[in-house]
């Protein structure tokens, strides 16, 4: 018996030992991707040849687009049968709508280091249970970004102060976002905020402002609660800025682009915006708050809880692969530390924890240090969307809803239950009850 | 019985009609079995699954629906309107030109070159209201002091996108109505000049008479591209805010491709077919009598 469970025990070190150099060798095998393009995501790429230096086998990018145009695609590809490739980029918000698609990678990476991702991440990577991508060094989680100068003037601290009676500094709740917007706002010349006003965007900034506000998205059954009075005092917070004037008018017509550029451009004071963003808002010739940028931790809703809807993005390997264990491989190497390191260099933020502690320890600015040091404690403070394949077909049905109660055609109570209605048929129609 | 000339004839025939089942046919007999299905993308095996005209009862219980069919209807009454005034404008002017007529035809078509997707980017940029040219421009001069919404508020947002349609658009109308002046008779103008006719009952009645035919043919091909817009309005306002903006195609898009329900939004794509076939019926007949008119075709 013992000399058994010594057997057992030496054949799992020799296992171990074979997947502390994962790569393996797969001369002759070419494996197809789909992966996600554009510039931030490239720099990550060129560790492919050295992965296929490593193996002997050979990736085929078949496709590279935007993350919009790879989902697309892959859902053609579902409806066509033709999903044969190997390998797909994913998304944490996607990932549960592709079902069936990809498999369960813990059996293909047994004894591979998975407990060194950040677990949260790995547990947001996970659909009904099974692995099904692994995160690369995209992980998304925004924080409060703001022009110092303001907070620092002597003038604007004793006008805050006199009128709404306590010291300006930094928000540590969205109520004092809230007053500091319309301290800041002078329309159309300048404005105190601005927030994600369509898509998924608004969506998910709704999404978050309810959990911080102490509600949720769906009960156990997955019936919407999103309509509760919690959910209507989250929205209610972007009708307040909207009517108000503290965001710019067309802010319903704005994304992550226009929000961007708009902080960039000076007119905004206070700025709810995701790691990628940092350094183009910090650089002197892009932007024309450089050198006068401010981060801090995302701020908390009245139930104490902080906003923090996160996203990651990450690699797949199909069902109808037919060398998943080469699949598995590549997508492991690209996640591997050093992959982290290399992709993290470019200012993405990374999903393992020992990359974590390296980037913050060779960032190369004070600025930089303190970014990273305020988004590694914004992430403590992450949570994903519901993971439901329905997610991006309920927030289309939302954020219309959303916008009506913003521009003032609905109160935020019709809108809420007017999109919990539909979303509930959306659900039954997918057969959850 | 069929005999030898007759096969030969269909043998001879059989790859034309091989090709039109399958490009043509084919696809459209698919995808109106599909609009009886709740096919969705990522659920290949619902394609199986029947269920009669299920879909079609929601469409017409569907107020979002028919309030983007109606929204379809206006735009469609709008920027077909303006770019048929705009359109005869451009092509008197470029047709009094007595020199270089050929570099002013040619520089009227540069919007037509353009992209739609392009065109849409344009626009939504100079509409935009913190950044956007329209009220950087506005202020300045001393017009406003506001930020105009354009693209958000219920009415401009709609004219937004007439705006960046009729811009894209306009030299369609141009082309076709210059190249009928270009072909009038100069028998009835000189007749009508000989009358002491004034330049108004010239126009009013004998040129324009000559004009109608082309003048429908070019409002059959827009309100076809009309009533299918989506690229210029997706990236103008991607059908928002509060769909105050959503047409019919920017709808079946998200339905279909973002939703992934496939059969929801071939069964949509199938009563929007009606407006495009409503107005082509519309202009031909139209045409028809203009031709009469003039004692040509039927």
């Amino acid at each position: 018996m013992k000399v058994k469970s010594l057997t057992y025990s030496i054949a799992l070190l020799l296992a171990g030992a074979a997947h502390a150099d994962l790569p393996g060798k797969y001369d002759g095998v070419t494996l197809q991707a789909k992966l996600i393009g554009g510039q931030q995501y490239e720099a990550l790429y060129s560790r492919i040849a050295d992965w296929e230096a490593a193996t002997g086998a050979k990736v085929e990018v078949i496709s590279k687009k935007s993350h919009f145009e790879i989902d697309k695609e892959i859902k053609s590809d579902m409806a066509a049968g033709t999903t044969d490739w190997c390998v797909g980029s994913n998304h944490s918000s996607f990932a549960p709508q592709y079902i069936g698609l990809y498999q369960d990678l813990v059996p293909l990476l047994a004894g591979a280091d998975i407990d060194a991702y950040v677990p949260a991440i790995i547990g947001a990577s996970k659909v009904g249970g099974e692995l099904i991508m692994l995160p690369r060094a995209q992980f998304d989680v925004s924080a409060l970004y703001y022009q110092k100068s303001l907070f620092e003037d002597a003038d604007n601290q004793a006008k805050f102060k006199e009128k709404y009676g306590y010291d300006l500094k930094p928000a540590e709740t969205w109520a004092q976002v809230s007053d500091q917007a319309k301290f800041f706002t002078d329309p159309p010349n300048f404005y105190g905020t601005q927030f994600a006003g369509k898509d998924e965007g608004l969506s998910g900034r709704f999404y978050e402002m309810l959990i911080a506000e102490g509600g949720a998205m769906f009960d156990e059954a997955l019936k919407p609660t999103f309509n509760s009075e919690a959910g209507v005092r989250a929205l209610n917070w972007f009708v307040d800025m909207y009517e108000s004037g503290a965001v710019p008018k067309g802010t319903t017509s704005y994304l992550w682009d226009e929000l961007g550029a708009g902080f960039a451009s000076g007119n905004v004071a206070i700025n709810l915006d995701w790691p990628g963003w940092a350094g183009y808002f910090n650089d002197p010739e892009a932007s024309k708050v450089a050198n006068n940028v401010g981060v801090v931790v995302q701020p908390k809703g009245s139930a104490g809880i902080r906003t923090g809807w996160s996203g990651h993005h990450g690699f797949s390997v199909t069902s109808d692969c037919a060398n998943p264990e080469a699949a598995a491989s590549l997508v492991w190497f690209l996640t591997n530390e050093d992959s982290q390191k290399h992709e993290s260099a470019g200012g993405s933020l990374p999903t393992r924890t020992a990359v974590w502690e390296h980037v913050i320890n060779t960032a190369d600015s004070d600025y930089r240090k303190g970014v990273l040091a305020t988004f590694s404690e914004a992430a403590q403070h992450a949570f994903p969307v519901p993971s439901i394949a329905e997610w991006i077909e309920a927030s289309n049905v939302l954020f219309p809803e959303l916008q009506a109660a913003i521009v003032g055609e609905k109160t935020a109570q019709e809108a809420l239950d007017d999109a919990a209605k539909e979303i509930e048929e959306v659900l039954m129609d997918a057969g959850y009850y | 019985m069929i005999d030898t000339k007759q096969k030969t004839t269909l043998l001879l025939l059989s790859p034309a009609i091989i090709v039109l089942v399958m490009v043509i046919l084919g696809p459209l007999i698919f995808s109106l079995y599909s609009s009886f299905t709740p096919f969705k993308l990522t659920r290949p095996d619902s394609i199986n699954q029947f269920i009669g005209f299920r879909n079609y009862v929601r469409i017409f219980g569907d107020e979002d629906f028919w309030a983007a069919f109606v929204r379809t209807i206006v735009v469609l009454t709008i920027a077909l309107n303006l770019e048929m005034l705009l359109g005869l404008g451009l092509a008197l002017l470029v047709n009094r030109a007595t020199m270089a007529q050929k570099t002013l035809r040619t520089i009227m078509m540069f919007p037509m070159m353009f992209s739609p997707i392009l065109v849409g980017f344009q626009f939504r940029f100079m509409f935009n209201d913190n950044i956007g040219v329209v009220n950087n421009a506005l202020q300045s001069l001393g017009i406003t002091q506001e930020a105009i919404p354009w693209l958000v508020d219920k009415y401009l947002a709609i004219f937004s996108i007439c705006v960046a349609e009729i811009w894209n658009s306009t030299s369609v109308f141009a082309i076709l109505i210059l190249a009928g002046l270009m072909s009038l008779p100069k028998d009835p103008l000189e007749a009508a000049e000989v009358d002491g006719c004034t330049k108004w009952q010239t126009f009013r009645h004998v040129t324009l008479p000559y004009l109608m035919p082309f003048l429908y043919i070019a409002m059959t091909i827009r309100s076809l591209d009309i009533a299918r817009a989506y690229d210029i309005v997706q990236i103008m306002t991607g059908g928002g805010p509060a769909q105050r903006t959503e047409l019919l195609w920017t709808m079946i898009a998200r339905t279909g491709y973002v939703d992934a329900k496939m059969g929801m939004a071939n069964a949509m794509s199938y009563v929007a077919i009606l407006l495009s076939i409503f107005f082509t019926v519309f202009f031909f007949r139209k045409l028809n009598q203009a031709r009469h008119q003039l004692g040509v075709g039927l």
